[in-house]
Order: C-alpha cells, then structure tokens, then sequence
C-alpha cells in the first residue's frame, strides 16, 4: 500500500483535558486543523458529561427532574451502560453520580462524606432513555466514569479517521487505542508502584484500558469504581485491564471487571473478543492468554 | 513516556494559568485541551468553606498588579479512599503570578491501606515479578488514571489564600 507519509517519524503532543493526561501520536505533526477538531470534540463531551461543571448538561439534569434530549453520542454509551448494569446486576451504574458526591467527590470540593448519603437509584427506574431523550424522575446526577474516557478516545479516534489520519495512538491517561502503522507498546502499570510495569502489550488496531486503584498516589481513582449495589467502593480487586476493538467497551469492562469476571461476562455475553487481567488483592491474579504472556514472571 | 506519572502529572502544574484551569473546575473536569481554554472560573475561587488553617508561610511582597500575592503558600488536601480519608500536604511557591515550586507529601497514609499494600506486595511477589518502566522501551503506560482530587482540594484553598 503506497503511503506517501510513510517515511514520516512518529510524532507525539500532549495536553491535559477531562482531568486527565492525554497524548495523540502520529506519523509526522499532527495538523493543526485535525488537533483544532479534536479539542472542539473534546470540549463538546465535557460540556455534556462532565459532573465538575455547573453548566454541564448532566449538571443540569442534575439540578431538575425532566426530559432531557442527549447530544448524538449518548446512544452507544448509554447502550453500554445497560448492557453492562444487566451483566454486574447493577453493580455498574451511570446513576452513581449523586452517591460520590455524598462521599465526598462533588463539584463543590467538600470531600467529606456526609453522615447518610443517598442511595444509588436504579438505571431504568429513576431514568428512561428513549434513545434520542432521557426522562429522569429525580433529579439525578449521572457519572459516566465507568467508560466515558474510553469512549471520548474513540471519539477522538474518528476525529482523527475523519481528517485522513489512519495512523495514531490516542491515550487518555492510560485508555489507549492504536490504528495504523504506529506501534504501541504499553507498560502495564504495577498498581502499588507506579515506576514498575508488570507486563507490556503491543497494540495493533485495538484498544487497552485500565482501571486501578493507585494508593501511592494522592489521586485515587476508586471513585469510579463505586458498587452500583451497595453504593460502596469495591476493596476486593485492585486492577483491571481489558482489551476490545474499542475504547468504549474496553473501558466500560475494565470497570465491569472490579465487580465480576472474565467468565461471568463472557457467559452473559458481553464484551465477544475481549481479553482480561485483574489482580485481585489476595494477591491472586486472572489473565486471559492475551494478558498471560505478556505478564514479567 | 516513561516518567512516572505523578511526575507527569506535577510538571503539568508549573504554570499558573494550569493553576487556574485545575482549581475552577476539578479532577473531573479540568482544562479541555489544546492549551486553549479560557476557564471563567479561573480569576476567583469560591472561598472554601471550610478556611481550615493556613499552615504555611504567606510572604507577600510586592506583586504589582498580579492576580496573586507572592510567596510560599501550604494547604492540606483530603480524599476519600476505600479505606478511609488520606491527607497530602501541598506546598506552592508563587513568584510573579508563576508558580515556581510544587511541593507534596503525605501527611496520613490510611493505616488499612498499608496493610492491604503489605499483603498484596508479599502476594504478587510470587506471581508477577514488577520491572522498572524506565527500563522498557514503552510508548505508553496503562494503569490507576492519576485523577489529583486531593491535589485539587491544597490547591483551591492555596488560590483562595492567594488572592486573599
């Protein structure tokens, strides 16, 4: 196949957005029209998803019971959410917004929890999608931490596809998804120790995401990964990695993984060719034979 | 990259307009990329409502027309985890509305947490042998997504302190 740009090196920019650290690599500069088009997408999203933003759209739908019409993307994720709330029976849940913020995670910085927080409403019950508008009962405070950031990387992924651009490693701190001839090669990130990897994985035309608890660090990301049941965090796995076609749904079962596993998703049939690894805090360790032999032994 | 990335992430601070962008919106909002956004909550932070106490030193000279006073400005910021809240110590120096120096450290690591750590590290030891990053030729690093909650929290009481 001719590639005109084939001689192009891989070229990298960075950026923070959505409280994350990202970086897009391509075959030679990335355009500056092409990047203009990747921040408006990504702005776009953050004002629709983001629950920091007082004018967000969830912040709005938030604040007032009501019917609500969601931006063009909402259908796949919200379709994954369901499809993933019927596979973990509603430990993942977009309604859990309301319950972090109790526990300290809102927007108005109080990081306390206060004495009894709320119950996390049923998906389907407080709110119905239609799939064009949602139709909540309460107001309620949608989080879609669970596989918003992988989604917003395939988002950018066809940002990118649509300027001609078939070469890249789009990664949103730690949601990777890789197309083309630019290799990826990906440490996967010790959970308790951030300097160590405990296996690498080459990326070609597919996506790695990754959900942990990292308590070195003073960001913790466990606040994604909240029991949709109970309303309490998870304690019992540490990390999970999932690797699918796309983003979305790596992401989506990466956080999936904290409530159920690989074989139990697999018998409900979610997630066809996808691949695990979650190391559970016992020390145990569960890695389909992708993640196997990758793993340092 | 192979830094880790806390180191990353701390190297992204070093700019006060960063500053401004992290402490108006939040972990899960921040800057939108590109450089470019102009963040309306960027000039003033709602006074946190808990002052608590300014533990560092507020030196301020002379900072003509800046948004902030100059000086050494340290805040404590908490997150909840699983095992309960933790605290980091967050120090900032702040030089003609630039910050100079970042400083964090953790003031109280949840004693659960230590011994889940403790447990898991004897236990992974036997299964998986962890080796540096730095030493892998890697293009990218999958793991725990630093969102800085507890980062966030020092630094809008420091902006807050700071404009004071």
């Amino acid at each position: 196949m001719p590639r005109p740009d084939a001689a192009l090196a891989p070229t990298r920019i960075e950026f923070d957005a959505i409280g994350t650290r990202w970086s897009i690599t391509t075959l030679g500069a990335l355009p500056a029209d092409a990047s203009r088009a990747v921040d408006t997408r990504i702005e776009a999203f953050d004002l629709a998803w983001s629950r920091f933003r007082p004018d967000s759209l969830v912040s709005r739908i938030a604040r007032k019971a009501g019917r609500y019409e969601l931006p063009g993307e909402a259908g796949p994720l919200l379709d994954l959410y369901s499809v993933l709330a019927a596979a973990t029976d509603g430990a993942v849940n977009p309604l859990v917004g309301r319950r972090l913020e109790h526990l300290g995670y809102g927007a108005d910085y109080a990081f306390h929890a206060t004495p009894d927080p709320a119950a996390v409403p049923r998906w389907g019950d407080a709110a119905t999608w239609n799939g064009t508008h949602l139709v909540t009962l309460e107001p309620v405070l949608i989080d879609v931490g669970a596989a918003g950031k992988g989604y917003l990387v395939d988002l950018v992924a066809h940002v990118l596809a649509d300027a001609g651009i078939d070469d890249f490693t789009i990664d949103a701190g730690g949601d990777i998804r890789q197309a083309g001839e630019v290799p990826a090669r990906v440490a996967l990130e010790h959970p308790l120790d951030p300097t160590l990897a405990i296996g690498v994985v080459e990326l070609r035309d597919t996506a790695l995401c990754a959900s942990a608890v990292n308590r070195r660090a003073w960001g913790d990301d466990l606040h994604h990964v909240l029991d949709g049941r109970s309303g309490a965090p998870t304690r019992e796995v540490l990390a999970t990695w999932a690797l699918a076609p796309a983003a979305l749904e790596a992401d989506g079962l990466a956080s999936a993984l904290f409530f159920t596993t690989h074989a139990e998703l697999a018998e409900r049939g979610v997630g066809i060719a996808f691949e695990s690894l979650r190391l559970l805090r016992d020390g145990s360790v569960e890695a389909t034979a992708a993640f196997d032999e990758v793993l340092f032994r | 990259m192979s830094l880790p990335r806390s180191r990353t992430a701390l190297l992204a601070f070093t700019g006060l307009s960063a500053l401004g962008v992290l402490t108006g919106c939040s972990a899960g909002a921040a800057s939108t990329g590109g450089g470019s956004s102009a963040d309306a909550g960027a000039t003033k932070a709602p006074a946190s409502s808990d002052s608590g106490s300014t533990s560092g030193s507020s030196a301020p000279a002379d900072a003509g027309s800046g948004t902030y006073e100059d000086g050494a400005y340290t805040e404590q910021g908490t997150y909840s985890s699983p095992g309960g809240q933790e605290v980091i110590s967050v120090t900032l120096t702040i030089a003609s509305d630039t910050v100079k120096a970042v400083d964090v450290k953790t003031v109280k690591a949840d004693p659960t947490a230590t011994q889940y750590e403790a447990k898991f590290i004897g236990g992974i030891s036997d299964a998986i042998v962890g080796t540096k990053i730095d030493d892998l030729n890697v293009t990218n690093v999958a793991g725990s997504s630093l969102t800085s909650q507890g980062f966030d929290d020092a630094l809008s009481k420091i902006k807050s302190d700071a404009t004071a």
